[in-house]
């Protein structure tokens, strides 16, 4: 299904060209700005809806709607758009929750021009990230990403905001420089120079070179996710920041971490994968369980559901290190599913500090009785995030777990071992939440709050939190529905990378063996990877 | 007509979350001019609709083969998931009491929370319970009866802290979901280790790999006990009971469930397990002596308490300590004749103690006493719901204890000893009750007590009746043991068992006034039983503090070490930039004298190069 409007291209600027219309939009009393943003998001989550419902087929696990243009030939850059199985959804969750977070900045105040004007354009910088198919291009868009974040933080923050940003900031900008060589020297290896990622997908590097690069993006990748010990700027940035902002730092920018590693490190390092892997498990493992840990000894709201996405970002490493189609696709359910979770309740912990104008759970107490509606939608929140039954967390954590059972690259002992310790972050899970849940709503009424109007959630509060739990109970009643969507695709590329272990295998770098295994040669036939390698 | 509504039966679990979803409207406030009636009456209707459908798929399959129907959930690759109902008539009995009991219970709540103004929401919890429950009963697959266990955690949850502003909710509520999360949490490891080893899900393949699977030791060691850690936690079995004694802190239509259908749910799912736990002989052993150690426990524990939910929940969790040695033995005949009985009997005992409660305003026993002549109604019932409960006159718990006796006579005889010694206990336990809240002097809060209205009074008449004719009911069954082939000596022996409790609890010298007892040794026995063994003290200063001091640790170690290394690079170089910044003096001697500096320096270097 081709198409000749050029979808991805308008999807990826319309935010971006809106947004320089912000600065000389007529906007006396601060309303039209806002009400201009998010007609603008709206018009945007729209279009991709209609570009992908009627131009997108979802049983083909190649690149679609592809568009290439020459932007910088002298440089070889080329500006290339193309969405398939993994970057599909993760597209629709960018928009959602950008759109969401514009709504629940509503009562900003303070400069609403420029903050608007920087929603619009990180609006525009995710989805380029997930959409752009030239590594140069796909650096840019990174990079692009990080500048209204960095702003957002330093000025709409908390107290400690300035320390906040600016560890945000050189944490990532340092990764984004392993990116940079990385794409480079991807680039330049061998004879032809080239930045297309497909193209650079197909070329044979030699192995230590593979390590290598792989290293350098993991690095990098790794800052992002965050994987453990690369993670403590995450409950800075995130606890400091304004819950807008959080709501698309945890829903959204996390997840390109994890796109990334799979698009980059999974598809086209293919080999390096063999031996990273495991590494990969263990530090999923340690980072449910030490986020957990952490987490419940936390005794600021905010910290704590940033610890919290730490440890909710294991389950996706887990399932790319499983090497199975099941983990795959647990590990981008997992992604979404935490992108809408974490979004509500960051977004929740905005509406009660509205209220309540403290973070620390100390000083709270008793909110039940004056805000029953946040209550239940914290509660709900709470659920979905300790994956319970019938919510979308509980399916990707699912399929994780059964994928890593199921994998024939591990010994059994090991993945016992892992699947024993992550069940234990699984565990600990409910008991920062509950605890959290009971020091806020339970109980009397903190003395703190007498004479301090406590209201209830505002129909528009309900509202962005409904949107945000719709589907994470939709997907998890029915999760069929979602996963068919993008499948095809995780299917291909754990294929793939199972191939690609069969050829490492046989010659062994005596590297892993203690953990890894060689799995059966018969399980993969030929014929079904020829979408990607030719 | 019947196949239709046999195809549709899976509507029946339907029902439930649908009346839960009908009064969100009044839960959330939406509709307030009515007042929240109507949110119940809808749940009301729902539970008579589930109820009629089932007892008419009931009649239906019985005497038939079981009928499966299947239900694509998730696939994801190489993995489909399927959730399988089994309509069978075992299945859709236990439908029809789990239905029944809630259709009761929430006549029941009708007047007991009459004045309460979270009514909608509580029948909204009401109804997504029932819902959960009669999915359990109707699942075939393991999946499914995992997923409706943690929605039977969840209800627990909400349920348990429905009053969430009273102070001791506070805990309980964590506490119910933490203890049932922790058995679940590793039930679903059992349940990928399953689907990983046999490939399928669904009980009538897994029995079909048990026959045939060649585990090893360890491994189906694991399995085995993964797999029955859920049901502990749901049955309220040692070490995951103490859940059920705070649990007591929630409304009481709520605990009637509970302590009948809910925890019987748990088991049920046990002994559908049973055919692949005999892959382990140590879950079947951990089986026998889990839910000995909690028979007589618990039952010992419920005589030393003093508030009238807690001495009744307690009772529960011994029963159904001998459910789990029934299943332990394989005689999922005997656990499920215990079940049966034991909810219907409870669950009276529940409304009769739920009428005390809501009349005296207040649980304490001490405070109670000469209730007979005030409630006749309430009294009867709990007269009825006791006899129906131990083995003393021929009603339901009778038969299943003499079964259960029956069974172990030869075999395992000191199982034997153990349901005769938790029958007295039980008897003793509430013949003590009875005299402490319906015989004696009225005391202060008992003196005004009227007999409960009849929103009330009609259910727990209904059961009363329905306990009573429960021999009638297993005789149609044909659940009855034959005349000809009773084992004597065992009706003796039970009887006698039940009449020593029964005279024991009569004679004991009890007193209201709660003055201790002198010696030390009585004394400290009763604080022993009285506080569970201490157990929770136990965890405290274990698991808990285990937890937090970890977490603490972590936290340290994040902020200090990891931070700290990242913040220490941080300022390193801010210090070394501030320190060169006063190489910028402004004086060109200096300037001169660095230039030469290092000119000599690098000349240096270049003839040490050279040379």
């Amino acid at each position: 299904m081709s198409t000749n409007f050029p979808w991805l291209t308008t999807i990826t600027l319309l935010p971006l060209v809106a947004s320089l219309l912000i600065p000389v939009l007529p906007d006396k009393y601060g309303k039209t700005v806002r009400w201009y943003s998010l007609a603008v998001g709206l018009i945007d989550f729209a279009l991709i809806v209609y570009a992908f419902w009627y131009h997108y087929d979802f049983q083909n696990p190649d690149f679609q709607l592809v568009e290439t243009y020459a932007w910088l030939p002298q440089l070889g850059l080329n500006w290339t758009l193309a969405v398939d199985g993994i970057s599909m959804p993760l597209v629709l969750l960018a928009s959602l929750v950008t759109t969401l977070s514009m709504l629940a900045g509503w009562q900003v105040t303070y400069k609403p021009r420029l903050f608007y004007f920087l929603m619009l354009a990180m609006y525009s910088a995710q989805i380029g990230v997930f959409c752009a198919q030239d590594i140069l291009l796909f650096f840019l868009m990174w990079e692009l990403e990080l500048v209204p974040v960095y702003i957002l933080i330093s000025i709409w923050g908390g107290p400690k905001r300035l320390y906040a940003a600016t560890k945000f900031i050189l944490y990532t900008a340092i990764g984004s420089i392993f990116i940079l060589v990385a794409a480079l020297a991807m680039a330049f290896y061998g004879g032809n120079v080239t930045f297309d990622m497909r193209e650079l997908g197909m070329k044979d590097y030699s192995l230590t070179f593979e390590l290598l690069v792989y290293a350098a993006l993991i690095i990098a990748y790794g800052v992002k996710l965050p994987i453990f010990p690369l993670h403590t700027w995450l409950p800075d940035a995130h606890g400091e920041a304004s819950a807008p902002v959080s709501m698309i730092l945890a829903g959204v920018l996390l997840k390109m971490g994890g796109y990334a590693i799979i698009r980059m490190n999974v598809e086209m390092l293919t080999d390096a994968h063999f031996y990273f892997a495991p590494v990969l498990a263990i530090l999923g493992v340690v980072n449910i369980v030490y986020g957990a840990l952490v987490s419940f000894a936390q005794r600021n709201l905010k910290r704590r559901m940033a610890y919290s996405s730490v440890s909710h970002m294991g389950f996706v490493l887990l399932g790319i290190a499983s090497y199975t189609e099941l983990g795959l696709s647990g590990a981008v359910l997992q992604m979404i599913s935490h992108g809408l979770i974490a979004a509500a309740l960051f977004y929740l912990s905005g509406v009660t500090y509205e209220r309540t104008h403290t973070l620390m759970l100390d000083k709270m107490g008793g909110l039940g009785r004056s805000m029953p509606t946040v209550f239940a939608l914290f509660t709900i929140a709470s659920m979905a995030s300790l994956a319970l039954p019938g919510m979308s967390g509980f399916v990707g954590e699912l399929a994780v777990f059964i994928g890593f059972a199921t994998s024939d690259s591990y010994t059994s002992a090991f993945k016992l071992v892992v699947v024993l310790l992550s069940a234990v972050g699984l565990i600990l899970t409910p008991m920062y939440l509950l605890s959290m849940l009971r020091e806020m709503f339970y109980g009397k009424e903190n003395t703190e709050f007498r004479g301090v109007p406590l209201l209830d959630a505002r129909p528009r509060e309900v509202f962005v939190t409904a949107c945000l739990l719709i589907p994470i109970i939709g997907i998890g009643l029915y999760p069929k529905l979602f996963t068919q969507t993008y499948d095809v695709k995780t299917v291909q590329v754990a294929s793939h990378a199972r191939m690609a272990v069969s050829t490492v295998a046989q010659q062994p770098l005596q590297l892993f063996s203690e953990v890894s295994q060689a799995p059966a040669l018969n399980s993969v036939t030929s014929g079904e990877f020829l979408g990607i390698v030719k | 007509m019947e196949q239709f509504l046999l195809q549709n039966s899976w509507w029946i679990p339907c029902y439930g979350f649908i009346g839960a979803i009908l009064t969100l409207p009044w839960a959330v406030g939406i509709i307030r001019r009515t007042g929240p009636r109507p949110a119940a009456y809808f749940n009301l209707l729902m539970t008579i609709i589930s109820l009629v459908h089932g007892f008419l798929v009931f009649r239906i399959t019985l005497g038939e083969d079981p009928q499966p129907l299947v239900i694509h959930w998730f696939t994801a690759a190489d993995l489909d998931l399927t959730l399988m109902l089994d309509v069978s008539s075992v299945g859709m009995g236990a439908v029809e009491l789990v239905t029944a009991l809630s259709l009761l219970a929430q006549l029941f709540a009708l007047g007991y929370m009459e004045k309460d103004w979270a009514l909608a929401r509580f029948f909204a919890l009401m109804g997504f319970f029932e819902g959960a429950m009669s999915g359990l009963a109707l699942s075939e697959s393991l999946f499914l009866s995992y997923a409706l266990l943690e929605m039977l955690t969840l209800s627990t949850y909400l349920l348990v802290g429905f009053w969430y502003a009273q102070p001791l909710v506070v805990t309980a509520a964590r506490d119910a979901f933490l203890t049932k999360r922790v058995g679940d949490v590793l039930l679903l490891m059992g349940v990928v280790a399953l689907a990983t080893l046999s490939g399928t899900l669904n009980f009538p393949d897994l029995y079909e790999w048990a026959e045939t699977a060649e585990l090893s030791p360890t491994v189906s060691t694991l399995l085995g006990l993964a797999l029955i850690s859920g049901p502990i936690g749901k049955c309220a079995q040692f070490p995951l009971h103490l859940w059920l004694d705070e649990a007591m802190e929630g409304p009481n239509p709520a605990s009637i469930l509970r302590n009948s259908v809910v925890v019987a749910c748990g088991a049920y799912v046990l002994i559908k397990l049973q055919p692949i736990l005999v892959l382990s002989p140590v879950a079947s052993i951990a089986l026998i002596v889990l839910g000995t150690m909690t028979a007589i426990g618990a039952s010992l524990v419920a005589i030393a308490q003093i508030d009238i939910k807690r001495a009744l929940s307690h009772s529960t969790s011994a029963y159904l300590g001998l459910v789990f040695i029934a299943v332990g033995t394989q005689w999922t005949d005997v656990a499920l004749f215990v079940l049966l009985t034991h909810a219907i009997a409870k669950a009276l005992l529940f409304m009769s103690i739920g009428s005390v409660i809501l009349t005296t305003s207040s649980q304490d026993i001490t405070e109670m006493g000469g209730l007979w002549s005030r409630m006749p109604a309430t009294s009867i019932a709990f007269v009825v719901g006791a006899v129906g409960l131990v083995g003393l006159l021929p009603l339901g718990g009778f038969w299943a204890l003499y079964e259960g006796v029956d069974t172990y006579w030869y075999g395992q005889p000191w199982l034997v000893v153990v349901l005769l010694i938790v029958n007295a206990l039980s008897a003793f336990n509430l013949t003590r009750v009875f005299r402490l809240v319906f015989l004696g002097p009225p005391q202060p809060k008992t003196r005004r007590a009227p007999e409960v209205p009849w929103t009330m009074a009609v259910p727990m008449v209904a059961l009363t009746i329905t306990t009573l004719l429960v021999p009638a009911i297993l005789q149609r069954l044909y659940l009855l043991p034959d005349w000809t082939y009773i084992n004597g000596p065992a009706v003796v022996l039970l009887m006698l068992s039940g009449a020593i409790g029964f005279a024991l609890g009569a004679t004991i010298h009890l007193n209201r006034t709660w003055a201790r007892p002198i010696q030390t040794p009585l004394k400290f026995a009763q604080d022993l039983l009285a506080y569970d063994f201490y157990v929770d003290q136990l965890y405290k200063v274990t698991v808990v503090w285990l937890v937090d001091r970890v977490s603490r640790l972590n936290a340290w170690f994040d902020r200090y070490v990891l931070d700290g290394a990242v913040n220490f690079v941080g300022l390193a170089s801010i210090f070394s930039g501030e320190s060169l910044k006063y190489s910028v003096s402004g004086q060109s001697q200096f300037y001169l004298l660095t230039i030469l500096i290092g000119v000599s320096i690098l000349g240096a270097l270049l003839t040490y190069l050279v040379w």
